[in-house]
């Protein structure tokens, strides 16, 4: 356990990797920014969530993601 | 001809993750015009003596061809509200959305993709046309690495995690060296205790 990390603050950036407080949660309990986030999920070896693909904005996430797979695959302009 | 598009910010949050890891020309890769709303903005650049803010500035700077700063209202309001010394957060995402309908109003054919964090792009429901799509930071990730385009989501992740320990690290060194300098300047001023007193 990191020695610079306050065991509340600790408790929400675990359940901030593991999915179940959102960046929002953490603002709200008082991380000023995210640097903090990224900081203190160092301190604890652990990285920044990757949403599943769940929740109300999956088609329009869909869509973000097929557009960016398509964008990636168009050659460059000579 | 091509109809407008742009890849809008609504959060500090990617810019800071992708500049730790050394990669925010990843965000250039689509080849869409970048936005970032004035509110997101200077949400990054008040983390003062944040490498990860710098370099960020520098960025942007060096790319002021595809990436542009866009003014509203909101960072109006922001600046106002930081002199009268009021809560600014959440206003770089009403900012975003601000920035989002203006592109939109302005062209009939307009497009946009709006970069979210992960946690809240997963849980909040964000009303947006069909001329607009959403995108995460890791969703962002994933497909650079489906292209081949990065070697992994994970280690970007996770660099950017690493080297926000030693940001942490730096900040709060400089913070205590801060505290103890006034200090010390306090014990040595004018009308402070001597030893001999």
């Amino acid at each position: 356990m990191s020695t610079l990390l306050h065991p509340d603050r600790a408790a929400l950036l675990r359940g901030y990797a593991e999915g179940s407080v959102t960046w929002r949660d953490l603002r709200e309990h008082g991380f000023d920014d995210y640097i903090q986030v990224l900081g203190g999920l160092g301190e604890l070896g652990l990285r920044p969530p990757i949403a599943p693909m769940s929740g109300p904005n999956v088609e329009a996430r869909r869509r973000g993601r097929a557009l960016i797979a398509r964008l990636l695959r168009t050659p460059s302009d000579p | 001809m091509t109809a407008p598009f742009s890849l809008i910010v609504t959060d500090t949050s990617p810019l800071f993750t992708l500049v730790l890891a050394d990669s925010l020309d990843v965000l250039l890769r689509p080849r869409l015009p970048v936005s970032i709303p004035d509110a997101v903005y200077f949400e990054v650049t008040r983390v003062r003596g944040a490498p990860g803010a710098d370099g960020i500035v520098e960025w942007i700077n060096a790319h002021l061809d595809t990436v542009r700063l866009v003014p509203t209202e909101i960072g109006i309001d922001q600046q106002r509200r930081l002199e009268e010394g009021r809560s600014i957060r959440g206003l770089g995402e009403l900012a975003a959305i601000e920035a989002l309908e203006r592109f939109i109003r302005a062209s009939p054919d307009a497009n946009a993709l709006l970069l979210f964090e992960d946690s809240d792009i997963e849980r909040r429901r964000v009303v947006i046309d069909d001329r607009v799509a959403l995108i995460s930071t890791g969703d962002f990730l994933r497909e650079l690495e489906r292209a081949g385009l990065i070697q992994s989501a994970d280690h970007i992740l996770a660099l950017a995690s690493e080297r926000g320990r030693n940001v942490e690290r730096q900040r709060l060194t400089v913070s205590g060296e801060g505290a103890r300098r006034g200090l010390r300047e306090q014990l040595s001023g004018p009308g402070a205790m001597t030893r001999n007193d």
